[in-house]
């Protein structure tokens, strides 16, 4: 017994690997730390609904017009549910490991977005960028549409640069034939605030 | 596709019948879950002769209890007795049938009381303390009175999972600063009480523990577990939506987390009559073997640790490294975490992790055989293990103990056989059992499983079927229920899943393997020396497997003494100079 | 809704002690090549517990730097506290706390060691070691592996330097997001997209995806059939054959107006 231990234990060798004095490879698709791109981030909070821990929170100042992203890394599970859900690919689950800290701060990222004043009343609603890629999503869907005239397209953007009270006051039946046309970023902004 | 074609006649309706001959109109009503789930409300006074008749005479094993405040919706609390009713030979020359057959009774809230199970169903135990804990509803003829599930520093008659109790969120100040269980009081001539609490170098939860010797002879043993109790259930009801609750099941336990995962997922898709895709069926049990493998080799390099082979240890410990590498290609992390959506799986296997993982088990199955030979080459296994810490079949019928600590005791029970779910029953796998009894008996069972778990990953691999792996786009109801469960590598874990307004679970009980398994363990540890104590606690692989010092409670010598779990530990392994000495 | 709140309680937490802070600089540096640990377990799911072990044995070893793991905190340098911080275990912490002598190190380890993870706000926890005890390193991760468990310590001991930074972030004048293939039209994006998320999952089925829209070329159908047919021979893989046989075939639904 002793001797065939022995053996195994020559043929085996050295098993210790030579982190952290050689980087470590981790499998591809390997859940890491979250990397996030708050430039790529539309502050549309469908990561902060779907994180399971609250690692991912959502403030917003409608007095001040600010809405303020946090992620705290000492409390991600790493489920990459915000890599699955981000409609803009603004967050992704890395490859690295390594957020030993010495203090809570610095697990902490912070992004501060300004939110959209209503056309209408003057109130802020949903965030500018947000705003902005719904509007730049449209663009998209309707180019080439022929069905659309310019003002069509125009009087329809100026709808969803309303806050959802002063839509639903101007016009009804036209902000819901929009959702149908742009599901789902015109969802994400309908109401939501 | 949890309604599989075959099984669209629901099974067990023999049983039903013969309670309805017994107890006619004692059964008030009986609902149908799924083919192999019903549920019978009874009256209250006769739950315990209803779950009695289920156990004893039509072959039942308790799964788990729930307690469920039903006041906003029928206006009482309302208590569901699981069992998994498989029949004995009093069906002589019929097909063997099992089913899950639940005994509701509806408790009044103007008299939160009822007739105790446990004087003739000894499984419920536990089971029952916690309901008296959580819902405030007192078993009447229970006589252990003592807490299970909240802490010492927790206020009276606060019962967390009480619709109206509290905020999910409310932390009252502490009411002690003194640990205040009480355990046991084993009278006689020369008992000697053993402390042996929360922490340990491989330990995973915190535990208490002590043990009644006579001089080196374990005659009782007590323990306090519930060190962990965070309140999940509360969370799941609270704060998150049904399908968040996934990520919250994988934390259940950090060893079989993905088995909770899957219980779960399964108990809300049966609920809501979801049909999940093929491919998802095999992925899933591929990553709940996989999850077998790394819990196995833990629990055996555990036992050549505490026989005093720890080069043993050391050498299952580094060959484990590559069934956790498997988990990180396959999911992700190394933990199999997070893998699970209502409705299949969130990430599929293409060709690249196929033939790594194949290539991987293959390395797996010569190493681990080498390894496994050689610990029972070791001279003393055998010996340190045969007849050490015996769970007798009568013991073991009348607990309803799980997984290998059950198999060992000759009964050849397995959820993946009685109950089939994922792909259990679509691809050929041998069941192990072994009628030893003793810590031996359970230390080879997990070594046979864990070939049978390799030979099943690769038949998964080979033969798994094309298509989506995920289902969407289902209908949520509020207020169906029903159970999912699995056999986890410790044995059965079972869900029970109520859905209810606003995407949010109205009542979520979990119950992990372990929690069955303990209570057997008194019996276990009786009659035996405490230098094997810590062999046999590792021998159910409890999700925990030391603590950090013992109580020893000599019974005739009127002593106590505290000795520290590690020098425990180290006599168990040496076997020499007891602590209990000098 | 916490109305109580254990940290404003001094009677339940231990509050930092700046002479004993001090020292702690004495310590590490004294402990560099062999440091005892001790992990306090309170309210975990032995997910961390595990990996530490992980860390300990062969193929980790983590024992190369002096690090030991110990079986009593009397002995320990380092306390490690892993776990939500459960009501039950608060007093066993302190009580390994005051076992240990000082100068001592505590780290937080795990996601609920941290700040209770996913059972942050439970009525059952305090949400983290950090509600009773001076913590002075946090390792995040549910569970940490056990790279990053050496990592954590080699930081702890200054063997290493520490990577993490806060980031507070403020929009830009001009920030804007960018939009995803804009040469391909959203509803193919999100259908293409949503295919292969059901055939292979959130992480497979976006890299399939891209790859699939990458070989769309204006709805010219042999073009992408010539282009896909090369990218499966390269790839050899039947699986992956399926899952693209499939889109190309949503695709063709869709050029002809599904």
């Amino acid at each position: 017994m002793v001797l065939k231990l022995l053996r195994e234990v020559l043929k085996v060798g050295q098993a210790t690997v030579p982190y952290p004095f050689v980087p470590v490879e981790v499998a591809p698709g390997f859940r890491g730390k979250p990397e996030y791109n708050p430039e790529q981030c539309i502050a549309c909070a469908a990561c902060t609904i779907a994180c399971p821990p609250n690692a991912l929170s959502m403030e917003t100042d409608l007095e001040n017009g600010v809405r303020t992203w946090s992620l705290f890394y000492g409390r991600c599970i790493f489920c990459a549910r915000c890599e699955e859900v981000c409609p803009t690919g603004a967050i992704k689950l890395g490859a690295d490991f390594e957020l030993a800290s010495f203090t809570r701060q610095d697990l902490t990222v912070q992004a501060e977005f300004r939110l959209a004043e209503c056309q209408r009343c003057g109130a802020y609603f949903a965030s500018a960028k947000e705003l902005e890629h719904v509007l730049a999503l449209l663009d998209q869907a309707w180019k080439g549409q022929q069905s659309l005239s310019e003002d069509d397209i125009s009087a329809r953007k100026a709808l969803l640069r309303l806050c959802p009270e002063c839509r639903r006051k101007v016009d009804l039946p036209r902000v819901k034939e929009l959702v149908h046309t742009a599901w789902p970023a015109v969802e994400v902004l309908d109401g939501r605030i | 596709m949890m309604l599989r074609p075959e099984e669209k006649t629901q099974r067990g309706q023999r049983y039903v019948q013969a309670l309805r001959q017994q107890f006619g109109t004692i059964i008030q009503e009986e609902t149908w879950q799924a083919p192999e789930q019903v549920t019978l409300t009874v009256d209250l006074n006769s739950l315990p002769a209803v779950v009695d008749a289920a156990y004893h005479q039509h072959g039942g094993w308790l799964s788990v209890v729930a307690g469920n405040d039903e006041r906003p919706l029928n206006g009482h609390f309302a208590l569901y007795y699981v069992l998994s009713v498989e029949g004995d030979e009093t069906h002589n020359g019929s097909e063997p049938e099992s089913c899950y057959l639940i005994v509701r009774a509806l408790v009044p809230p103007n008299k939160p009381e009822f007739p105790a199970v446990t004087p003739r169903v000894p499984a419920a135990v536990w089971y029952e303390r916690e309901v008296r804990d959580m819902f405030g509803l007192q078993p009447v003829g229970l006589p252990d009175e003592r807490r299970l599930v909240l802490p010492d520093d927790w206020p009276a008659d606060l019962h967390p999972l009480r619709k109206d109790a509290m905020d999910y969120r409310y932390r009252p100040a502490p009411e002690t600063e003194d640990e205040t269980y009480e355990f046991f009081d084993v009278q006689g001539e020369g008992v000697l009480q053993i402390p042996l609490g929360p922490l340990h170098i491989t330990s995973d939860e915190p535990g208490h523990f002590r043990l009644f010797v006579d001089g080196e002879h374990i005659i009782d043993a007590d323990y306090r577990l519930f060190y962990v109790h965070r309140g999940m259930e509360k969370l799941a009801e609270t704060r998150m939506t049904y399908d968040q609750v996934t990520f919250l099941a994988d934390r259940i336990c950090g060893i079989c987390g993905y088995a909770h995962n899957v219980a779960y997922s399964n108990s809300i898709e049966r609920a809501l009559g979801i049909s999940i895709p093929e491919r998802a069926h095999y992925i899933r049990t591929i990553l709940l073997e996989v999850e077998r493998l790394h819990s196995h080799l833990l629990n055996l390099g555990l036992a050549c640790h505490f026989v005093g082979f720890d080069t043993g240890f050391m050498q299952f410990f580094r060959v484990r490294e590559k069934s956790m590498k498997m988990a990180e290609l396959l999911t992700g992390t190394r933990k199999t975490y997070g893998m699970n959506l209502i409705g299949g799986v969130r990430r599929d296997i293409l060709k690249e992790q196929r033939l790594q993982t194949l290539q991987w088990c293959k390395e797996l199955r010569q190493e681990v055989s080498d390894l496994v030979g050689m610990l029972l080459e070791t001279p003393n296994i055998v010996q340190r293990t045969q007849n050490v810490g015996r769970l007798e079949p009568q013991v073991a019928r009348e607990y309803s103990p799980v997984g290998p600590t059950l198999r060992g005791s000759g009964f050849p029970r397995d959820i993946r056989v009685i109950h089939p779910y994922s792909a259990y029953d679509r691809v050929p796998w041998k069941l192990t059992y072994k009628d030893g009894c003793d810590v031996l008996a359970r230390t080879l069972i997990r070594a046979e499983e864990f070939f049978e778990s390799l030979s099943m990953v690769e038949r998964c691999l080979d033969t798994m079927p094309d298509g989506p792996i995920l289902t969407e786009g289902f209908n949520y109801t509020p207020h169906r229920y029903a159970l999912g469960y699995v056999e986890a590598p410790r044995g059965e874990d079972i869900h029970w899943s109520m859905l209810g307004d606003n995407q949010k679970l109205y009542r979520w009980r979990c119950r992990a393997s372990s929690y069955n398994n303990w209570p057997s363990l008194r019996y276990m540890l009786q009659n035996n020396t405490i230098s094997d104590a810590p062999l046999i606690v590792a021998s159910i692989d409890p999700c925990y497997s030391c603590t950090e010092r013992v109580t020893v409670v000599d019974v005739r010598k009127k002593d106590v003494k505290i000795v520290p779990y590690k020098e425990l530990e180290r006599y168990c392994r040496e076997r020499k100079d007891s602590p209990l000495k000098a | 809704m916490a109305e109580y709140d254990i940290r404003t309680d001094s009677k339940f937490a231990v509050k930092p002690d700046e002479a004993v802070n001090a020292l702690k600089g004495a310590l590490l540096k004294d402990i560099r090549r062999s440091a005892y640990v001790y992990r306090v377990d309170c309210g975990g799911c032995n997910g961390c517990e595990i990996e530490i072990f992980a860390a300990i044995t062969p193929i980790f070893d983590a024992e190369r730097f002096g690090i030991k793991v110990v079986s009593s905190p009397r002995h320990a340098d380092i306390l490690v506290y892993t776990g939500a911080m459960t009501r039950a275990m608060r007093v066993p912490a302190l009580r390994a706390y005051h076992a240990a002598p000082d100068p001592k190190i505590c780290v937080a380890y795990g996601a609920c060691g941290c700040s209770g993870g996913i059972f942050h706000d439970l009525y059952g926890v305090w949400g983290g070691a950090d509600k009773i005890l001076p913590i002075d390193l946090y390792i995040p991760g549910c569970p940490p592996t056990p790279p990053a468990t050496v990592h954590g310590f080699a930081v702890a001991l200054g063997l290493l330097q520490q990577k993490m930074k806060a980031v507070h972030h403020v929009q830009g004048e001009t920030e804007r997001s960018q939009l995803i293939s804009p040469q391909v039209p959203l509803s193919l994006r999100i259908m293409i997209e949503r295919a292969a998320r059901r055939m292979a999952g959130y992480w497979h089925g976006k890299r399939i995806a891209d790859d699939f829209l990458s070989m769309v070329d204006g709805g010219n159908l042999s073009a992408l059939s010539e282009s896909l047919h090369a990218y499966l021979q390269k790839r050899d893989d039947p699986r992956l054959a399926e899952i693209m046989t499939l889109l190309k075939e949503e695709y063709a639904t869709h050029l002809e107006g599904g």
